[in-house]
């Protein structure tokens, strides 16, 4: 075999051809790193500036560096119980979206023909078609006071006038973010479980491990990437949820993007941009712990 | 051999994928910055960039003056006179019009966003009301800060099936046996605002700390009766439609909107404490890359007919007089009339939108109330 280096090169010339194939190499990446160091890295650091000024009565935001807005944000209760609350939802949400994705892909790979496999995953992402909004919407007429359950609770005789017990509240908020956060974590762990070889479980089982047994210390273990995947697909956008409070929350299914972007939308910036940069850097620090205790790198390396 | 032919194969596809990235961003840049085309016959023609609320147009509008003199606006969606303030400070003369409300106007001319100009230069002026044409908040020795669009109070609406007996005060927003029936727009400088008419405040987007205070005890006895913060005026009239709602705070002509959907009868009243309101107009942005397309469109924009038309699909009064006489002619006045449309003077008995000195404590007071 002829490398490139041996072609008419000298040793002594390899190093810096090395060099430069290392640089010519790299350049390909150039439109992501703008991407994401002018659109992303960029606004950030904005943020992160404007977080540190305030705004005037005129609106303006004015460099008069102080870090008023982010005491705030730790001082009046109501934004820590929002953020809390916020943290719990998609603390749930990420459970629940795990507990019903992970047997029904686990179903999927395993008893289901490479044929159907398909046709499941694709009607899986179907609702990625539509528009959130359009999504979100459709539940209101499923859970609402004149909503599907509704008509068939009273169909059945269970309840004699509408509830509310589904809608405008926590458990709306919920549910609705339960089916919109299904498909990422189904996604996540189809790509883990369909390389995982199911002989092994058989093999557990033959040496004499109880079936729950050869789940818990055979599988689990090996689909670890998937499943951190899922978390950190379905918990961190929660932390940010806006659209499905608004629709289906009410005013008792609240969560902190929805006074981030009251923040914004009356022009007050530099509150708006302390509370986004908490936030931001609350998600940081836990994608860094679940890096650090959960070997996340094996995302990375295992893909 | 094989080897290499691959790994070039590999390098020169990502190359051609960076090249073709960078290509199409390019083309992006030109295309996005290609605005407008010069008609060799007629006027300008175009597109123009417009930020405005969703009932300042429809779309069969929008198509027939496409059609008739090529000129289409391309609309952002304005969700409140803060963000558009914010927004055109950001963008400039990338926006070409926007609207705004009341004293927000005057903000905006004071910081350099926008033209004054004389609205007499358009022919469809002549059918606004006189009123319209002289609002003192709206004139500067250098001309008119907007064409005027409409106006509205913001009102009490309730199912009188459900709540008696007949109410007149906002305290019936308050009442506990309404308690999930309310539905108030999400406009945290606004529903401050007029807990503070309840409150008894005489300016209340300028509110002392105090007066805030109060204001914000009221919206915290509020909180328990909102079933949810409507993020647009068709969120109201449908929850008043299928009855999820019996109480909610709106513009002029909830009730005939609320009829056309097959809704209950909706009753209104002008709360006794007095209300806010808002008039807006259309301003044409400084420095606009378009800004020549911005007074032929409003040429036909603003026809009576478009305008009775517009008044007809959205329910509140307008300031076009002209388009009044095509709705009376064509039988439309009692409810015109109905709806305020020929005492465009009853702005003047409303407090007027616009930015004041306890915007942002109002916001604060709005997060820490309607928070977890």
């Amino acid at each position: 075999m002829t490398s490139e280096v041996g072609r008419g090169t000298t040793p002594a010339d390899a190093p810096e051809i090395g060099q430069r194939r290392s640089v010519a190499r790299l350049w390909p990446a150039i439109p992501a790193a703008l991407v994401l160091g002018v659109l992303f890295l960029g606004s950030m650091a904005f943020m992160v500036v404007f977080s540190f000024w305030r705004t005037d009565a005129d609106f303006h935001l004015v460099p008069d560096w102080n870090v008023d807005n982010y005491v705030k944000f730790f001082t009046v209760p109501t934004y820590l119980r929002t953020f809390g609350k916020t943290l719990v939802m998609a603390a749930a949400v990420t459970v629940a979206a795990l507990a019903t994705a992970l047997p029904f892909t686990y179903f999927l790979v395993r008893y289901v023909s490479r044929r159907w496999q398909r046709i499941v995953l694709l009607a899986v992402i179907v609702p990625f078609w539509t528009s959130y909004l359009l999504r979100v919407y459709a539940w209101q007429a499923i859970l609402g006071e004149r909503g599907v359950i509704n008509q068939l609770l009273m169909g059945l005789g269970i309840i004699d006038a509408p509830t509310r017990l589904f809608t405008y509240n926590d458990l709306s908020v919920f549910i609705v973010l339960v089916y919109v956060s299904f498909p990422f974590a189904a996604l996540a762990l189809y790509a883990t479980l369909e390389r995982f070889d199911f002989g092994q479980l058989r093999a557990a089982q033959d040496l004499g491990a109880r079936p729950d047994q050869a789940l818990r210390h055979i599988l689990l273990p090996q689909i670890r990437p998937g499943i951190i995947t899922a978390c950190i697909f379905v918990f961190v956008p929660i932390i940010g949820e806006f659209l499905t409070p608004v629709v289906v929350g009410g005013t008792q299914g609240v969560l902190i993007g929805n006074l981030v972007i009251n923040f914004f939308r009356g022009a007050q910036i530099a509150q708006g941009a302390a509370f986004a940069i908490v936030i931001a850097a609350f998600v940081t620090l836990l994608l860094i712990v679940f890096r650090r205790h959960l070997q996340v790198e094996d995302v990375v390396a295992r893909g | 051999m094989d080897h290499l032919s691959k790994h070039f194969s590999r390098r020169r596809f990502l190359q051609t994928t960076a090249g073709v990235t960078g290509a199409m961003a390019m083309g992006g840049f030109a295309s996005a910055s290609r605005v407008m085309a010069q008609s060799p016959m007629a006027g300008p023609t175009g597109t123009f960039n417009f930020m405005t609320w969703s009932d300042h147009f429809y779309q069969e509008q929008l198509d027939a003056i496409t059609a008739a003199i090529d000129i289409t606006p391309s609309i952002s969606e304005l969700a409140g006179n803060a963000e558009g303030f914010i927004r055109l400070g950001e963008v400039g003369g990338q926006l070409d019009m926007i609207s705004g409300d009341a004293l927000w106007v005057p903000r905006y001319f004071e910081d350099g966003l926008i033209d004054a100009w004389d609205i007499n230069e358009l022919e469809v002026s002549k059918g606004l009301y006189s009123l319209a044409r002289e609002f003192d908040i709206w004139t500067t020795p250098a001309g008119y800060l907007g064409y005027p669009f409409g106006w509205s109070p913001v009102q009490i609406y309730y199912d009188p099936a459900h709540v008696s007996p007949a109410p007149d005060s906002w305290e019936v927003l308050l009442d506990p046996k309404y308690a999930g029936r309310v539905m108030v727009e999400n406009q945290p400088e606004e529903v401050p605002a007029y807990m503070g008419k309840l409150a008894g405040v005489a300016d209340p987007y300028n509110m002392t700390t105090e007066e805030l205070a109060q204001a914000k005890e009221l919206m915290i006895r509020l909180k328990p009766n909102v079933l949810r913060l409507a993020q647009q005026n068709t969120d109201v009239v449908n929850a008043l439609t299928n009855g999820e709602v019996w109480l909610a705070t709106g513009n002029l002509g909830y009730d005939e909107r609320v009829r056309e959907a097959g809704g209950p009868e909706i009753k209104v009243f002008t709360p006794k404490e007095g209300t806010i309101g808002w008039m807006d107009a259309e301003m044409i942005v400084t420095g606009g890359a378009n800004s020549a397309l911005v007074r032929p469109w409003l040429e036909m924009a603003q026809t009576p007919e478009h305008i009775a038309e517009n008044f007809l699909r959205y329910g509140r009064p307008l300031f076009n007089e002209a388009a009044y006489k095509v709705l009376v002619n064509n039988g439309h006045q009692e409810r015109a009339d109905r709806f305020l449309y020929n005492k465009p003077e009853t702005v003047q008995t409303m407090t007027l939108k616009g930015p004041g000195t306890s915007t942002q404590a109002a916001i604060e007071a709005f997060n820490e109330v309607f928070g977890a």
